[in-house]
C-alpha cells in the first residue's frame, strides 16, 4: 500500500491540490441545516411514524380464505 | 530519489493544509446542536417475510426502485429476483461464476448486474422479448475482484474493485468511460448520490472518497476509521455520508463542511460492520454486523435504539426501500428477511 511509484505520487499530489481547493462551509451552518432536514422528514419516515405503516404491503390483511 | 522525497513532502504539506482548513470551519458539533433533542423511542421492527431459496451464503442484495422487487446474489451461483410481497421468485438466474460478491438493480427495473472474483461486471436484461434472462454485457477490465456495482441508468454503471479503482462503464459498448484511481487499498463499496452527479467509495485504506462523476476527480477524502471500510451510503439528503468499518464503528461525515461529525460505537460491539443503510429521513441508521445482528442507531444522538435479531449467521447486506417502508437483510445463513 505504501509502495507508490513516481507517477502515482504525482497523481496523489495533484489530487490533494484539487481536494484542498474545495469550498468548506461552517459546521455552525451545515449541522443545524442537516438536523432540520432530518426532523422535517421524520414525519414521512414509516419507521418513525406508525400512521404511515397502517397499510403494510408485507402483512396479510383480512381473514383466511377457504380455497 | 530527490523527486520522490519532494513529492512526499508536498503531499504531507497538503494533507496538513486540508486538516487546518477543516479545523477552521469546525465551529459547532453535532452533539451540542442536538443536546436538547430527545433520543427516538425504541424501534422494534418485525420480520414480515423470509425469502428462502438460496443454497449458500448471500453476499449482496439491492432493492428495485419500485420498493417491491429485489435482487439477491449468493455463492450458490444464482441471482434471484424476488417479489418481496409474495416471496415468489420472479427470476432465478444461473451465473457463469458462482463467486459473486455484489448485485444491483437498475433504476428502470430493466436490468440487474453482478460480479465478484471473476473480476467482471455482468449485465442481465430482465425484459428480453423472448422472456429469457440472458447476459447482455460482460464488463471486463478490472484486475481485481468486483466488490460493488451501481447503475446510473440503463446505459451507465459504476463498479468498485479489489484493484483499488472504481470505473464508470458505457454498458452499450462495454467500455470504460472513466477510471477513478486514488484509493491505496481494495475498494469495498460504493454508493451514488441522490442527484447522480457524484458517488462515494469506501476502501481497505480506511478512507472514503467522494468522486465527481463527470470530472473524474476525487473531491474529498474522509479518514478516521482504523480499518477497512466495508459499507458506505449517502445520507438521504445527499449532504452527508455514512460508513461502516471492520473497526466495529460507523461514522457520519458532513460533505459541506468536509469532516467527520460523529461515530456510532459501543464498547460491547467488537465485530466488524458489513453493511449500512439509512431510513428514509436518515434519523435511523441500520447497520449489519459480523455477530449476526443489525443495530439500529439514532443518527443524531448516536445511541442504539433497536436491534434486528433473527439471522443465524453474519448479516452481509442490508437495504431500505426507496419509499422507506421496509428494510431487507441478507445473511450467510442463506436467507433474506424483510422487516418493518
Amino acid at each position: 500500500m505504501d509502495e507508490l511509484d513516481e507517477t502515482q505520487m504525482k497523481n496523489q499530489v495533484e489530487s490533494l491540490k484539487y481536494q484542498h481547493q474545495i469550498t468548506r462551509e461552517k459546521t455552525s451552518v451545515t449541522i443545524p441545516e442537516l438536523v432540520k432536514w432530518v426532523e422535517e422528514t421524520m414525519t414521512e419516515d414509516p419507521f418513525l411514524n406508525s400512521e404511515l405503516m397502517k397499510d403494510n404491503p408485507w402483512v396479510e390483511t383480512g381473514k383466511c380464505v377457504v380455497l | 530519489m530527490g523527486e520522490m522525497e519532494q513529492l512526499r513532502k508536498e503531499a504531507e504539506s497538503l494533507k496538513d493544509e486540508i486538516t487546518a482548513a477543516r479545523k477552521a470551519v469546525n465551529d459547532a458539533s453535532l452533539q451540542d446542536t442536538v443536546s436538547g433533542t430527545a433520543v427516538v423511542g425504541r424501534v422494534q421492527l418485525k420480520t414480515r417475510k423470509t425469502l428462502r431459496g438460496h443454497l449458500a451464503k448471500i453476499y449482496a442484495m439491492h432493492w428495485s426502485t419500485d420498493s417491491k422487487l429485489c435482487v439477491s446474489a449468493s455463492q450458490d451461483g444464482k441471482l434471484i429476483v424476488w417479489d418481496s410481497h409474495t416471496t415468489n421468485k420472479v427470476n432465478a438466474i444461473p451465473l457463469k461464476s458462482s463467486w459473486v460478491m455484489t448485485c444491483a438493480y437498475a433504476p428502470s427495473g430493466n436490468m440487474v448486474a453482478c460480479g465478484g472474483l471473476d473480476n467482471m461486471c455482468s449485465i442481465y436484461n430482465l425484459k428480453a422479448k423472448d422472456g429469457n434472462v440472458k447476459v447482455m454485457r460482460e464488463l471486463a477490465a478490472h484486475t481485481g475482484y468486483l466488490s460493488c456495482c451501481r447503475f446510473l441508468s440503463d446505459s451507465e454503471i459504476i463498479t468498485s474493485s479489489g484493484d483499488c479503482t472504481c470505473v464508470l462503464w458505457d454498458i452499450e459498448t462495454g467500455t470504460q468511460k472513466t477510471v477513478f484511481a486514488g484509493h491505496l487499498g481494495d475498494c469495498m463499496s460504493l454508493a451514488v448520490s441522490p442527484d447522480f452527479k457524484t458517488f462515494i467509495s469506501g476502501a481497505c485504506d480506511s478512507t472514503a472518497k467522494l468522486w465527481d462523476i463527470r470530472e473524474g476527480q476525487c473531491r474529498q477524502t474522509f479518514g478516521g476509521h482504523e480499518s477497512d471500510i466495508n459499507a458506505i451510503a449517502f445520507f438521504p439528503n445527499g449532504n452527508a455520508v455514512i460508513t461502516g468499518s471492520d473497526d466495529a464503528t460507523c461514522k457520519l461525515y458532513d460533505l459541506r463542511a468536509d469532516q467527520e461529525l460523529i461515530t456510532y460505537q459501543d464498547s460491547s460491539i467488537m465485530c466488524g460492520v458489513t453493511s449500512i443503510a439509512p431510513s428514509l429521513s436518515g434519523r435511523l441508521i441500520l447497520a449489519g454486523y459480523d455477530d449476526f445482528n443489525c443495530n439500529i442507531w439514532d443518527s443524531l444522538k448516536s445511541e442504539r435504539v433497536g436491534v434486528l435479531a433473527g439471522h443465524d449467521n453474519r448479516v452481509s447486506c442490508i437495504g431500505v426501500t426507496a419509499d422507506g417502508m421496509a428494510c431487507c437483510t441478507g445473511s450467510w445463513d442463506s436467507f433474506l428477511k424483510i422487516w418493518n
